[in-house]
């Protein structure tokens, strides 16, 4: 969340999509109805299933799903079409005066300029902004009257970080930038050891790299200047073409891009919009491209920054925010720094790669804030390998490992299933059963030699080898050896949960774990200590990384996680002092730092995780701080816990104030510039350089090169375009009515092992399904529970009353639901939440899944329901940005059982 | 929060004075339910379950969300869920919490004749004692929301008690205290009923739900739980809310009146018996 | 009368009998045979134990006072359908019993236009159409019959309320307390008739016999049958007898 749970209150205007608040985060979801109840805000809802969260919505709308990107797109024409935005705000806080280099192409046919059929790749060359300075705003010239000029001198060295309030982070794109965020799945075929196809590595040359000096014109008219690209690419996506494709009644679009975008009538900045979604979004093969495209529509409104606003992540389980942070990804390190791959000869090449250059209008002034990553870099080294990470090895850069290929998710299944991977450690997830195509990732662990799987209940995947339709010569056949360890529960643990607001929040041990059940870490912290044990005695190829893992815990085989907390908060190594030069004390070696400011990079800090420090202090835990104070009433509570980064509840709090330093609205003031101390001050800590003048005209999006919020994603930032294009799904319904030609996601590859099989409309598969939980259970875990089998004791499939009608099934009948990959029964839930709608012309049904049921459980055990995971239909085909698979939106059919 | 202990205001089937009363005066408790920020999450459910300590049942797959078709002896607690088509097509999607509603005037209480196995205390709280109840389920008759629910093993009958161990120690109910998005609140019956009023305003004027209105029945004398609708004037599609709840007059008129009168009445027959053999003597065999 | 109850009924009297018997004095004939005897007085306990346990949930003023009697208010509740069965069962057979002697006849229609000069003691013998019963004691009879069969009926959905449904249990609670009440009425009334208002009747029901003036005062066409004498001339004849010197006893009529 740009923003916080609390924050939501503040709104004036919801548009909830690609997410069901009301049902998967019910108690977050209480901020929602407080900004009805007190601020008659309004809540539209657009999902393809009429949710509980839109049992509470002004104005529901059903989408297709998948289709989401047109819908939004349609919104930002509207909001164009009908100046319905933020003209200061995004002259002065956007790229939208950026001018483009000239051989850009917009993809009217469906690809931006640079695509090689070939490789599926794009040279990105192309997608940067033009060098040069200010252009008179004289212009509706023909495109190339760029009139360079301006000049002014590059103002894009980064100052060091400033004052006691340390600045800031990122948080909705954590892969933006260079690196290795083009990869997809194809990096598959490249195999081990082969070369990394990055999206940089495959054009010649030294990679491309942003201008310092950026063309601009601030009246937004130059024919390449980001606005107009911006505005002519959406010009597509009228309210017809959205209906064609999403299936939403012209009428009906009209009344929800009117009600969203009444809040900048006429340009009044007063009110606040906010958006809100869930892995609705992300999980299709342009996930991340959604979520652009929302980050684009606030920034169009002026709403990223503001309480009330922003582009709001509701991440799905207690910390996956947290497991995020700490790189829950494999191309990403702690913070996310990115990984080294093996180019990266030595640390300097690694840092000057990762590290980029402020790019932006010599006039302006970019933070920059990311050119601190040598000192998160070296910190965190010295974190891993402490005294063995030294300025002279190069701070033991060599003993991380570098990634040389796509390790994601459904790769390492797809790995293990081509016999690549041989062992897996499942802690924490029920690998089976959230994958997609479960039926492939349960005949990868038969191949496997080993499986060790903690968790708390027996669970699908450490009984992968008694899955339905497994018969008893094949069980006698698998040779795999499972370990299934008892592992400790949430209850039993302490340590912190992250949640959406990412707020760190310590909490306590309830209950010590029952029978032989150990803590995860203690089990990772055994393993480990018995494995470099075993370099100790018999040596290795490559022992140093395990044997220089700083270990400093004062029970090694059990690790305090407090003591953990600690090391990733940060110490000094040696006396520091005070990097502001502000008269704060120093702090001694072996302190504990008192934030991200204070990290360096000559080896006398350390630091897991530079995102989180400043979470415990020399003054003691601050995530479990419990202060209920609220002077601004705006729901900061900024003594409660502690957010990342800095304590600072709301980022971007810059763009709050208009570009003098005056809050857009005086009611909601987070933050604002204090003239005669000459800083800015206010109720959240400043997403900003504290002293920067509004007249130095310094961008408040200060992770990005720019120093501006991102309208057109420059270079490798994306792999499919510097604009979202709405793609169809992998498997769609219909071909793609913007551009038949490229119906789907031109860099999106196929898995190609023979249980990866993708359905077509041809081939009889015209229903599109979708699957999502619900409130009462939680993922797999809970089928296990009686309270929660009680709640809802079986699965079901949820069908339209016209299909079942068409079908002549009732309601509680069996139900059989085939995909191009595997045939799942339940009951029907025959409703009328879910309407038919005409697709392109085609009338099209949809139909929903829950997930949370499988081959273990109560009901299961007892023989009382089907065995069937929902994840057998999905598909594996992943986002080529996020790598998430797209478990929304694919085909299937439907017969009696 | 109304706190204090548990005066007793009327008891089932009791004759004489109900001891105490008049002692100390307490407000009037109220559970605010406003089914337009329902999300029905089912918390309420859990709650009621778990702090109620009752046993689990096994249920069924019934083409709905709902737990299961009504409340339970076990089970006192339910949403009920209804997909309301309006008149232009669209749809609503209505749930409803469905409890015992702690009437003023409680059917429960009129129609049982088990001494003290229904109190009402004076905060408005309708509580079933079980060690009192005879299981003759007359209350189940004589309630107008169908809510008390037999037992056929322990022959009791059970309902939501408003968490009168709780209120009398000064919490709210656990439903309210589960509650994740507010629409439960918890209060005297003045605040509840302004809160509810004020709300159902807000519906009218900020929603467009014309209709918007308090559900807090007169016909028995007004509920300790009120509910704000969407359109209070058909409270029937909020899975079966009557709109007119009212006791069964064999609960009013009959037991009241008809039943003392017409035992008088039977019974006069010992006297004129006995007045007959004084006045008319027996009727010896003749001679 | 259908034949197989017929066969029914008397193959029960049969067996009844055969475990008692009824001593008859002189002077005496048999009134109730055992078997009616041991029927009415089952009739008579359950009925009992019924109307006990069902004022006890009748009202709250006789709930304190009666439940106790049988160990409190759940078991009162609880066994109350049961004694009440009990009570229907054996009054079954009853009436299969008494059928016949109970038939309502045109001289019950007599009897009943005069039932002020019965009440009233009147005439010192019954008319001389009065048979087994008298038709009081048939329409009290009837008047068992007819409650019982609306506290079976009403009894049922009030027993298992979730099978009736809401309204049939709310009419069945008025149609019971109705027939309890008609019941009570009539029982007392019994009560006095049996015991004290005809000096007698008891022992027709204890020892099964009864005198022959009894019966010529009380059921004159039964002691016809069942002597084969004429009542009228036997009472006369009796009279005569007790009248020299006229019994100080006899009743002095005031009015």
């Amino acid at each position: 969340m740009t923003n916080g749970w609390i924050d939501i209150k503040n709104t004036d205007m919801m548009l909830i999509m690609g997410g069901n608040p009301a049902e998967n985060h019910p108690c977050g979801f209480k901020w929602p109805i407080e900004a009805k109840l007190h601020r008659n805000a309004k809540m539209i809802v657009v999902d393809p299933r009429f949710t509980r969260t839109a049992a509470n919505a002004d104005l529901f709308l059903q989408i297709r799903a998948g289709s989401d990107i047109a819908f939004l797109g349609g919104l930002i024409n509207y909001a164009i079409a009908q100046n319905r935005i933020a003209h200061d705000y995004l002259v002065n806080y956007t790229n939208a005066s950026f001018i483009v280099q000239e051989g850009f192409k917009l993809p009217e046919d469906g690809l931006y300029s640079g695509f090689d059929p070939s490789t599926q790749i794009y040279n990105k060359s192309t997608w940067n902004y033009e060098a040069g300075g200010r252009v008179s705003a004289a212009p509706v010239a023909a495109a190339g009257d760029t009139a360079k000029g301006g000049g002014g001198t590059s103002q894009a060295d980064a100052p060091a970080p400033s004052g006691g309030a340390p600045p800031s982070a990122k948080s909705s794109q954590p892969r933006t930038g260079l690196g290795y965020a083009a990869q997809g799945p194809g990096g598959a075929k490249a195999g081990a050891g082969g070369s990394h196809p990055g999206g940089q590595a495959a054009a010649a040359g030294a990679p491309p790299s942003l201008p310092p000096n950026v063309a601009y014109d601030p009246s937004l008219q130059h024919p390449r200047c980001v606005f107009q690209l911006l505005k002519q690419q959406y010009s597509r996506y009228t309210p017809e073409m959205v209906e064609r494709i999403t299936g939403i009644p012209k009428d009906q679009f009209l009344k929800a891009a009117d009600l969203f975008t009444s809040v900048r009538i006429n340009g009044d900045m007063k009110k606040v919009s906010t958006i809100i979604y869930a892995v609705g979004w992300t999980q299709h093969t342009f996930g991340t491209q959604i979520i652009r495209t929302a980050a684009m529509l606030q920034l169009l409104l002026g709403n990223v920054g503001r309480a009330g606003g922003g582009v709001n992540a509701l991440r799905g389980h207690s910390n996956i925010q947290g497991a995020t942070d700490l790189a829950g990804v494999f191309d990403i390190l702690p913070g996310y720094l990115k990984m080294p791959n093996p180019d990266d000869g030595d640390f300097a090449t690694y840092v000057k790669r990762i590290t980029p250059t402020a790019s932006n209008p010599a006039e302006w002034q970019s933070y920059n804030y990311w050119s601190n990553t040598s000192k998160f870099a070296v910190s965190f080294l010295k974190a891993m390998y402490g005294d063995a990470a030294k300025k002279e090895n190069d701070w033991a850069f060599s003993y991380l490992p570098k990634i040389d290929r796509n390790y994601a998710w459904a790769q390492i299944w797809d790995d293990m299933y081509a016999g690549r991977i041989k062992g897996l450690l499942a802690f924490g997830m029920n690998g089976v059963q959230i994958g997609p195509n479960s039926r492939k990732n349960i005949d990868a662990l038969k191949k496997a030699d080993w499986l060790v799987v903690g968790e708390i209940y027996p669970d699908e995947t450490s009984e992968f080898w008694r899955a339905p339709g497994t018969s008893a010569d094949e069980m006698k056949k698998i040779q795999t050896t499972v370990y299934r360890l008892p592992c400790a529960g949430f209850a039993e643990k302490d340590g912190t949960f992250v949640n959406s607001a990412r707020w760190l929040q310590w909490k306590n041990v309830a209950v010590p774990p029952p029978g032989d059940a150990r803590l995860d870490q203690d089990i990772l912290a055994q393993i480990f200590l018995k494995v470099r044990e075993l370099y100790q005695k018999e040596g290795g190829k490559f022992p140093d990384p395990i044997l220089n893992v700083r270990w400093p815990y004062t029970q090694p085989d059990h690790p305090a996680l407090a003591e953990v907390a600690r090391e990733i908060n940060g110490q000094a190594l040696a006396e520091i002092t005070d990097p502001t030069g502000q008269g704060a004390p120093s702090i001694k070696a072996g302190q504990q730092i008192p934030g991200f400011a204070w990290l360096k990079d000559d080896g006398t800090t350390l630091c897991g995780n530079w995102l989180y420090s400043g979470s415990w202090t020399e003054a003691g835990n601050q995530m479990a701080r419990r202060g209920t104070d609220d002077p601004s009433g705006l729901g900061i509570y900024p003594n409660w816990a502690w957010s990342w980064p800095a304590n600072r509840r709301v980022m971007y709090n810059r763009a709050s104030c208009d570009p003098s330093g005056k809050p857009w609205d005086a009611t909601r003031r987070q933050i604002w510039w204090n003239e005669g101390s000459g800083k800015w001050v206010g109720n959240d800590v400043p997403d900003f350089k504290v002293d920067s003048k509004p007249s130095d005209h310094m961008g408040p999006f200060i992770m990005n090169p720019e120093g501006v919020g991102r309208l057109f994603a420059p270079l490798s930032a994306f792999a499919e375009g510097p604009f979202p294009e709405h793609y169809e799904p992998i498997e769609s319904p219909i071909t793609n009515p913007l551009h038949p030609a490229q119906s789907n996601n031109p860099v999106v590859r196929k898995m190609k092992s023979p249980l990866d099989k993708y359905g077509e409309p041809a081939g009889g598969f015209n229903i599109v399904c979708t699957t999502y939980r619900l409130t009462e259970h939680y993922h797999y875990w809970t089928k296990n529970n009686p309270m929660n089998v009680q709640l809802v004791p079986e699965p079901f499939v949820e069908i339209p009353v016209e299909l079942a009608d068409d079908m002549g099934l009732k309601g509680g009948e069996r139900i059989k639901v085939t995909s191009a990959r595997a045939s799942y029964v339940a009951k029907a839930m025959v409703t009328r939440r879910i309407k038919p709608m005409m697709i392109d012309g085609k009338k099209t049904y949809q139909i929903g899944i829950p997930i949370h049921w499988g081959y273990r459980g109560i009901a299961e055990d007892a023989g009382r329901t089907s065995l069937d995971s929902a994840n057998l239909l999905s598909p594996t085909v992943i986002d080529p940005n996020a790598y998430t698979p797209e478990f929304k939106g694919f085909l299937v059919k439907l017969e009696k059982a | 929060m109304p706190s204090g202990t548990l005066q007793i205001k009327a008891i089932s089937a009791h004759s004489g004075p109900i001891p105490g009363q008049g002692v100390q005066r307490e407000e009037d408790v109220c559970k605010y339910i406003d089914v337009t920020t329902c999300i029905g999450c089912k918390a309420c459910e859990v709650a009621c379950v778990e702090w109620n300590d009752m046993p689990f049942q096994q249920t069924t797959f019934d083409n709905t969300y709902q737990t299961m078709p009504a409340t339970a002896w076990n089970y006192w607690n339910l949403i009920k869920f209804n997909e309301h088509q309006r008149d232009d097509g669209s749809l609503m999607w209505l749930m409803r919490k469905d409890q015992c509603m702690h009437c003023e005037d409680p059917g429960c209480l009129r129609a049982c004749p088990a001494d003290g196995a229904i109190v009402q205390y004076t905060n408005g709280i309708v509580d079933f004692q079980q060690e009192n109840c005879i299981g003759c389920q007359y209350c189940v008759s004589g309630c107008p929301f169908d809510i008390p629910k037999f037992n056929s093993s322990t022959k009791k009958v059970y309902k939501c008690t408003l968490c009168s161990d709780r209120v009398g120690q000064g919490l709210e109910p656990a439903c309210i205290k589960a509650c994740p998005t507010g629409c439960l609140k918890f209060g005297t019956k003045t605040d509840m009923r302004a809160l509810a009023d004020a709300r159902a305003q807000q519906l009218r004027e900020h929603s467009g739900f014309a209709n918007a209105g308090v559900y807090d029945p007169p016909s028995v004398g007004g509920t300790h739980v009120i509910y704000v609708l969407h359109d209070a004037t058909k409270p029937e599609q909020y899975g079966g809310l009557p709109a007119n709840p009212v006791i069964p007059p064999t609960y009013t008129i009959w037991k009241r009146a008809a039943k003392p009168i017409g035992l008088l009445l039977a019974l006069l027959a010992a006297p004129v018996a006995f007045f007959h053999y004084v006045m008319e003597g027996p009727k010896e065999p003749a001679p | 009368m259908n034949g197989a109850i017929e066969r029914f009924d008397d193959r029960a009297r049969r067996r009844v009998g055969a475990y008692g018997r009824t001593m008859v004095r002189e002077n005496e004939l048999v009134r109730h045979p055992v078997y009616t005897r041991v029927l009415h007085w089952s009739v008579a306990i359950f009925f009992i134990l019924a109307l006990l346990s069902g004022f006890a949930i009748y009202s709250p003023w006789l709930y304190r006072a009666l439940t106790p009697l049988f160990g409190g208010g759940p078991t009162t509740r609880l066994l109350h359908p049961w004694f009440s069965l009990g009570f229907v069962i054996f009054f079954a057979f009853q009436i299969l019993n008494w059928l016949e002697p109970m038939t309502w006849t045109s001289d019950d229609r007599r009897w009943m236009k005069q039932v002020k000069s019965y009440v009233t003691n009147k005439e010192p013998v019954e008319p001389e159409y009065v048979d087994f019963f008298n038709g009081g004691q048939k329409l009290y009879f009837w008047a068992i019959v007819a409650s019982a069969v609306v506290f079976l009926l009403s009894g049922f959905p009030m027993w298992f309320p979730k099978t009736f449904g809401r309204i049939t249990v709310d009419i069945g609670y008025v149609l019971h307390d109705i027939a309890a009440l008609v019941m009570l009425v009539g029982f007392i009334v019994h009560l006095y008739e049996g015991t004290g208002a005809q000096p007698g009747t008891f022992q027709a029901m204890t020892r099964g016999t009864v005198e022959r003036r009894w019966a010529w005062t009380h059921h004159p066409a039964w002691y016809r049958r069942a002597t084969g004498r004429d009542p009228r001339t036997d009472y006369e004849q009796a009279r005569q007898r007790s009248s020299r010197p006229p019994d100080p006893t006899a009743r002095t009529d005031l009015k």
